[in-house]
């Protein structure tokens, strides 16, 4: 499958004064086939959401790389590069509440990409609008609405109608659904997934909830403190972790049934996420990794595919790496 | 059940002055629970699993709010109408609560050791020296490493996850009977969450506590739950046994909260089927089945008559006409009374 | 509640729900127009927004409907307190009067018989008394109050001497109030008796026909006769010390006042804008050069500036100071102002609906104009209607102390400084300006906070 989104060594810093740097996303590479969905879990602090802004060009990256079919996206955006790109990369944003311009009506809302186009015409737009909200699942007389009249779960349609009206091709979707009650989500998820069939689109889906990344999702990528650190399709991910950290996210992971949950054995879950400010050398998982290694602390370990597993799954852990002495199998 | 329950919620009606009219929060609510064991209340937001216990404790302000029936007997005495126990104040010492958001649960101009210390200052009248030691038994005790040095800190000091330690403590210092937890772990990440509800588990071990436990989300309550009450439009629509509630479910929107959360079980084929509609406007409640808009088993005499409780099987109820001996076979999925 | 119902068959038909509409009853209204609606209904706002129109509407129209020449002085009505029109009695031009003289018949301390010899009007007062025998002579004292207590006769007119003198005419500075003639007899050795004579006047407002014409209280002559009543220019407020009219005074006091209070708020908030949304929006070196400069703005102290602007402007002496108070306040006054807008910059800058619209294509000046100002226009509206009284009373307190507006430029705050002088005795100079000012501070105050209350608290969270 050809590659629609290719991200290399993709790096986040942000400098906070006196010499210090939070590295938020470090040399994180990722591949996005065609019409894949590709699920970006994480806790808070692993630069989940920062490397998705960074990936759309809503911060300048640091360092890396990204080729949006096959041509390399711009290191730091100019308004007009936004103009270009609009058409072929969007952004569903997280908050329902602030994401949307309590000033403007939803229909203003909705039809800003296409306003701002340099083609476009009052009726067409109209038109546009009228047939986005009927998609989404409002209806026409909400175009005249302001965002405050509207449910959570509205909003978040208005959200999604917001950034596919330009109909791109790759859609980064961060966390849509954590600030919606629980039934809502389902309708959210339900309609993001039918739209992505009827128009091919090809997503990259952060979130912190697992279960939904794994229903949803084609392949599961796991951040922690702003590394990959590991990756593969969801359904083998989640069945069976080979990152220490990915197997602490699981088995924390509450199922809603009550027999499993009685069986699953308990994993010792250990400490608190560190902190990214001048992060140093070798796996950041160290403080917390019940199998941490002396190499660990000081080398840090590279995403590749540990022996004796398939080429989909990839693994930044010395566990897996060739010369690791701890007899565990992959 | 032989023992009689630690706290038992019966009949409790609550509502709300605002501008708009009197908003009838909570219809009806009955629930128990018994030492040692766990109940949960589930329900989405704005169901009212929220002002039901908030209710009980005194927590919501009565100007707006009414209590305007109900009674919720701990250990034989109606809180609602009493909160002083035998000279003393039933909160903080007899029942124990913790919120969802730790940080504005905690003065973040004190110590922690010392908001632990004043409940027990208060409740059991020890001295400051006293009370101070026993804070740091109790920070160890909810697994704060280096209690000693974490007691002298401010609540700036502390991440997420420790806050809603420190909460627990200063919730379980005076050894409650009842620990009522609303919504503990939602704002937290799961595997802090994780660690969270293991040590509410250890707990309760330990000191043989009851826990209600508010939430809305179902791993967390097939995690924790001995008892189970779903919460819908301010009714609890069912009432069970976490394997019955789960493997039995006997109403359409317990069935329906399933369906719209994605498990290990659910395959991509079927999908989540989300439930359509919102919950009914509380200004006005339904006078039928407050869950008819949205039922997709919906009976004619559902919309006009409110449902009876039925007893599905032993120590297993459900809101629902379905459950009526004359009603048809719709909904397979239903379980029914006799059934295996 | 177990009422046990017969059930048929056909109540457990399934019935089929339409697919729920998200239905929204209440009719849409946007942020302006529910601000509106919370504005109105706050009655104090609404109280105070009539006031300030009313105001605006005194300032604007005033001088239009009550053609006064604020500086022209009315010397015969100086200080007046609100009144009724004043009336003069035209009368025939004084002719002098030689007085009468009589015989003592009687002896005594005081004369007897003090009365007057004909009407007394502001042109003269003629008394005439039986003299006393053995009276060298008489001095007559006048008073504006009544000297009966505590034998305060008064000002001494004069004295007449000679033992027949039996009457004396009075022509200094005569108002048309009442006052207190008495007589004392001076005996033998030209000393004064104790006891005394008193006589009560009330003095006639009186003009000759010439003297009428003179003041342009008429235009000739002809258009009256001895006996006629003719009605002197009326200020239905009062005059001031110098007697000029109260209205039109505050009339065109209003202008000034208000001209300042609004205009420089309005500038000086422009200003803040400008200044506020670059900064915030730019960030980073410039934003930090900026806020240092703004706040070394205000370190500046404010009179120190205003005197400097005086003698930078070389204000004369006959013209306004309008100018360089108004430059002193738009100079001075815009920091606070574009510190909260940077601030709300900022915060807006992070929100969703920022970044989706950049994402989407839009343009730095789009983004600022369509997105974050008018996100911000409600903060900008309260800060604006609380700098108007801030202004106002700027304005009031400077010209009050001497470096405002100059005379015979009025302002209420000049008005009040002038009005300081003759508190006591005619209160009404004061308390006009002092309470103009007062209502215009408390108006703009309260609509400030009628406003802060429409337009905050709105929009999250409405689940």
């Amino acid at each position: 499958m050809t590659a629609l989104l290719d991200a290399r060594g993709v790096t986040k810093h942000f400098r906070i004064g006196r010499g210090q740097t939070v590295h938020a996303v470090d040399d994180v590479s990722l591949t996005i086939a065609e019409r894949e969905i590709v699920g970006l879990v994480g806790e808070s602090g692993s630069g989940k959401s920062t490397f998705g802004k960074t990936l759309v060009g809503l911060y300048a990256k640091t360092a890396g790389e990204v080729y949006l079919e096959g041509e390399r996206l711009p290191d730091r955006y100019k308004p007009a590069d936004f103009q270009r790109h609009a058409r072929r990369m969007q952004m569903i944003f997280q908050d329902p509440y602030s994401s949307l311009n309590p000033r403007m009506t939803v229909g203003e809302i909705i039809g800003e990409g296409v306003r701002l186009q340099p083609d476009s015409n009052r009726v067409a737009t109209r038109e546009q609008v009228d047939n986005w909200l009927e998609r989404v699942g409002l209806e026409r007389g909400h175009a005249a609405r302001y965002p405050h009249e509207l449910s959570g779960g509205q909003r978040q349609r208005v959200g999604i109608a917001r950034a596919l009206i330009l109909k791109p091709k790759f859609v980064v979707c961060d966390e849509p659904i954590s600030a919606l009650d629980v039934s809502v989500q389902a309708q959210i998820v339900r309609l993001l997934g039918e739209l992505k069939a009827s128009m091919g689109l090809t997503m990259l889906f952060i979130a912190h909830d697992l279960s939904m990344v794994r229903y949803l999702s084609d392949r599961m990528a796991v951040m922690y403190l702003g590394s990959l650190v590991e990756i593969g399709p969801s359904e083998e991910v989640y069945a069976t972790p080979l990152h220490p950290y990915t197997q602490m996210l699981v088995a924390s992971n509450p199922e809603p049934d009550p027999r499993s949950e009685r069986e699953r054995a308990t994993v010792p879950i250990t400490g608190e996420i560190a902190s990214p400010i001048n992060v140093g050398r070798g796996c950041r998982f160290a403080s917390r990794c019940p199998h941490v290694m002396d190499v660990c602390r000081s080398m840090t370990p590279e995403l590749r595919t540990p022996a004796d597993a398939a080429p989909s799954r990839r693994v930044a852990c010395h566990l897996y790496l060739p010369s690791a002495q701890d007899p565990r199998s992959a | 059940m032989t023992a009689p329950p630690v706290l038992d919620v019966a009949d409790l009606h609550v509502e709300f002055d605002t501008f708009g009219g009197i908003v009838k929060a909570v219809r009806g609510a009955s629930f128990a629970v018994h030492a040692g064991k766990t109940l949960a209340i589930v329900g989405e937001s704005g169901c009212g699993k929220s002002v039901s216990v908030q209710s009980i404790m005194g927590l919501i302000p009565m100007p707006p709010g009414r209590i305007t029936r109900g009674t919720a007997l701990l250990d034989g005495v109606d809180i609602i109408r009493q909160k002083i126990v035998n000279g003393q104040d039933v909160r903080g010492n007899r029942v124990g609560m913790i919120f969802q958001d730790p940080m504005s649960a905690l003065n973040p101009t004190m110590r922690v050791g010392d908001q632990i210390a004043e409940t027990l200052q208060v409740h059991r009248g020890y001295s400051k020296r006293k009370a101070f030691d026993r804070a740091v038994e109790v920070l160890t005790l909810a697994n704060i490493p280096e209690a000693e040095k974490r007691a002298r800190q401010y609540p700036f000091a502390f991440s997420g996850g420790m806050l809603q330690r420190a909460m627990i403590a200063i919730a379980i210092a005076c050894e409650p009977a009842v620990l009522i937890a609303d919504e503990p772990t939602t704002a937290l990440d799961v595997t802090i969450q994780a660690q969270i509800l293991d040590l509410l588990k250890a707990l309760q071990a330990r000191n043989g506590m009851a826990i209600v436990l508010i939430t809305h989300d179902l791993g967390v309550v097939a995690r924790m739950a001995d008892e189970v009450a779903v919460m819908y439009a301010g009714e609890i629509v069912e009432k069970g046994s976490v394997d019955d509630v789960f493997y039995r479910a006997a109403h359409p929107y317990t069935l329906g909260l399933k369906a719209a959360m994605p498990s290990s079980t659910t395959s991509k084929a079927e999908g989540l089927r989300p439930i359509e509609g919102t919950p009914p406007d509380l200004f006005a409640p339904p006078t039928g089945c407050g869950y008819f808009a949205r039922c997709p088993h919906a009976m004619r005499l559902c919309g006009p008559s409110h449902p009876f409780r039925f007893d599905v099987d032993p120590g297993h109820e459900a809101l629902c006409w379905l459950h009526h001996p004359d009603a048809p076979g719709t909904a397979p999925e239903l379980h029914r009374r006799g059934q295996a | 509640m177990n009422t046990v119902e017969r059930f048929n068959p056909l109540d457990f038909e399934p019935v089929v729900i339409e697919r729920q509409v998200h239905a929204i009853s209440r009719p849409s209204l946007s942020y302006w127009q529910d601000a509106g609606r919370r504005l109105r209904s706050n009655w104090r706002a609404s109280a105070s927004l009539g006031i300030i129109v009313g105001l605006v509407a005194f300032a604007i129209a005033g001088p239009w409907v009550w053609r006064v020449d604020p500086a022209a002085q009315d010397i015969d009505q100086i200080s007046q307190a609100p009144s009724l029109p004043s009336t003069a009695l035209i009368v025939e031009p004084s002719v002098p009067w030689a007085g009468v003289t009589s015989e003592p018949i009687r002896a005594g301390q005081a004369v007897t018989e003090l009365r007057l010899a004909e009407p007394a009007t502001t042109q003269t007062v003629r008394l005439v008394w039986e003299p006393v025998l053995g009276a060298t002579g008489y001095v007559i004292y006048r008073s504006i109050y009544d000297p009966a207590p505590d034998r305060a006769l008064g000002l001494p007119l004069g004295d007449v001497l000679g033992a027949q003198r039996a009457s004396y005419e009075d022509r200094l500075d005569l108002d048309p109030t009442r006052y207190w003639y008495s007589v004392v007899v001076l005996d033998a050795s030209r000393a004064e008796q104790d006891a005394y004579t008193t006589l009560v006047v009330d003095v006639v407002r009186a003009v000759s026909p010439e003297e009428a014409v003179a003041r342009g209280w008429a235009s000739d002559t002809a258009a009256f006769g001895v006996g006629d009543q003719i009605t002197l220019p009326f200020h239905p407020l009062g005059t001031d010390y110098l007697g000029r009219d109260m209205l039109a005074r505050l009339a065109y006091g209003a202008r000034v006042s208000l001209f300042i209070g609004v205009v420089a708020p309005l500038v000086f908030v422009l200003i803040g804008i400008v200044y506020g949304s670059i900064a915030g929006f730019v960030g980073g070196r410039v934003d930090q050069l900026l806020m240092r400069f703004a706040e070394f703005v205000i370190a500046l102290p404010f009179l120190l500036f205003m005197i400097l602007f005086k003698i930078a402007f070389g204000i004369g002496p006959g013209e306004s100071g309008v100018f360089p108070m108004l430059v002193a306040l738009v100079i001075l006054d815009w920091p606070p102002t574009a510190r909260l807008v940077r601030g709300q910059i900022l915060q807006i800058r992070q929100e969703g609906y920022v970044s989706a619209s950049q994402l989407l294509g839009a343009k730095t000046g789009y983004l600022v104009f369509r997105h974050m100002i008018p996100n911000t226009l409600g903060v900008i509206l309260v800060t604006l209607t609380f700098a108007v009284p801030s202004a106002i009373f700027t304005e009031a307190f400077l010209s009050f102390i001497g470096m405002g507006v100059a005379p015979p430029t009025a302002s209420w705050g000049s008005m009040a400084n002038e009005g300081i002088r003759t508190m006591l005795p005619h209160p009404h100079e004061l308390i006009f300006p002092a309470v103009f000012i007062s209502i215009a501070v408390l108006a703009f105050n309260l609509l400030g906070d009628g406003l802060r209350d429409a337009l905050d608290v709105r929009m999250r969270g409405r689940e």
